[in-house]
């Protein structure tokens, strides 16, 4: 509990000090837990432009966004080290996401996850799969 | 401004970013959702002035739960600024209670808070203008090209104009680094803090910090107060 409280207490503001590797999600769904998914497909797409109601709606109330960026830092805490509770984490998150959009497939019992870096080094854009998740079992309607 | 109105003002600010914060949650995933409900009504009672220093106990337990739940803060940056202002002003409080005598350990407090605001933009700033790639330009470039942060592609296309992102990062790195230089003059202050809520809303609008947005000003009435302390 310490080693949460520190940082807060006497904390850091080197925000955006140095860009690093972007993480990018991939999720998809599977019937047994040694399959691969047939097709990936990119969590969070961006939208081509926000308009502005809907804007000043997002300044006041914007809880999925958050949850994505909650999402993004479970990952890059993931490329320091290792920790089952950031990979469960970032899991329930995308499930719920997708629970709430409706994106969950009746047939397939397994979700599983891919992260991807996109690194960008004097012009030269690397995109690498670097972390590939366990599957976890779909909850319908509890995520 | 007194130090009394500061804080005042500090805990109706600080009120309402954790109100909008635990509404967020509301809508999210237990055990954080029923946590958000009662983060609502403290923060409610907050807001009206009702028992202050009970309500942000409350919250200051609430926040140590949630520390621990997400192993770190939920929102980086936004939530330890919400739980240092929070800290401080019941920190202020507390002293007050026990050092009837003096406002000695509460000034100790909300300076602690002041000087932290204060850095928050100095040492965001440092560590850009040490940075070559800031100063061409170039980490920006990246931040709007490959980060998750721009909120749409249109967003994301302003990194194909290098010259903007050039005149963008040193408005920002320029602003960042001056900005405790203003603490010497009110009318540079206010200047100051109202350019500073302008590039929240920026950052909100451009990169979804909205938390950020919110909890940010609960501060500046204490870096207000502390100005006029101090000079």
């Amino acid at each position: 509990m310490f080693k949460f409280l520190l940082p807060i207490l006497f904390p850091s503001w080197r925000f955006f000090s140095s860009i690093g590797p972007s993480p990018r999600f991939d999720f998809g769904f599977i019937k047994y837990t040694d399959e691969q998914p047939e097709v990936w497909q990119e969590f969070s797409v961006l939208p081509d432009k926000i308009e502005l109601t809907k804007g000043i709606v997002r300044l006041l109330h914007n809880p999925e966004w958050n949850e994505r960026l909650y999402i993004n830092t479970c990952a890059e805490n993931l490329f320091d080290q290792y920790s089952e509770f950031r990979e469960q984490e970032i899991a329930r998150r995308i499930l719920w996401i997708l629970n709430r959009h409706n994106q969950l497939p009746e047939d397939y019992p397994y979700f599983c996850y891919r992260i991807r870096v996109i690194t960008n080094e004097d012009n030269l854009v690397k995109d690498e799969v670097i972390f590939s998740a366990k599957p976890f079992l779909v909850k319908r309607g509890v995520q | 401004m007194t130090l009394e109105l500061a804080v005042r003002i500090a805990e109706g600010i600080l009120a309402f970013a954790i109100m909008q914060q635990s509404v967020e949650f509301i809508r999210g995933q237990h055990p954080e959702k029923y946590l958000a409900w009662l983060r609502l009504m403290l923060a409610s009672f907050l807001l009206v002035g009702f028992m202050p220093v009970w309500m942000e106990t409350g919250l200051l337990l609430i926040a140590l739960i949630l520390i621990k739940r997400f192993q770190g803060p939920y929102n980086g940056g936004s939530d330890t600024m919400t739980l240092l202002v929070l800290l401080c002003l019941w920190l202020s409080h507390i002293a007050s209670m026990l050092f009837t005598h003096t406002k000695l350990w509460q000034e100790i407090a909300l300076g602690y808070l002041a000087i932290q605001l204060i850095l928050s933009y100095f040492q965001a700033g440092w560590v850009k203008v040490i940075n070559p790639e800031w100063r061409s330009g170039k980490a920006l470039e990246n931040v709007f090209a490959f980060t998750a942060y721009p909120v749409s592609q249109s967003v994301r296309q302003w990194a194909t104009n290098p010259a903007l992102m050039f005149y963008m990062s040193w408005a920002v790195i320029l602003f960042e680094l001056i900005f405790p230089l203003t603490i010497f003059s009110t009318v540079a202050l206010y200047i100051a803090l109202f350019i500073a809520a302008v590039f929240h809303l920026a950052n909100a609008c451009l990169f979804g910090l909205n938390r950020f947005f919110w909890i940010w000003p609960a501060a500046y009435p204490i870096l207000i107060w502390f100005q006029s302390r101090v000079f």
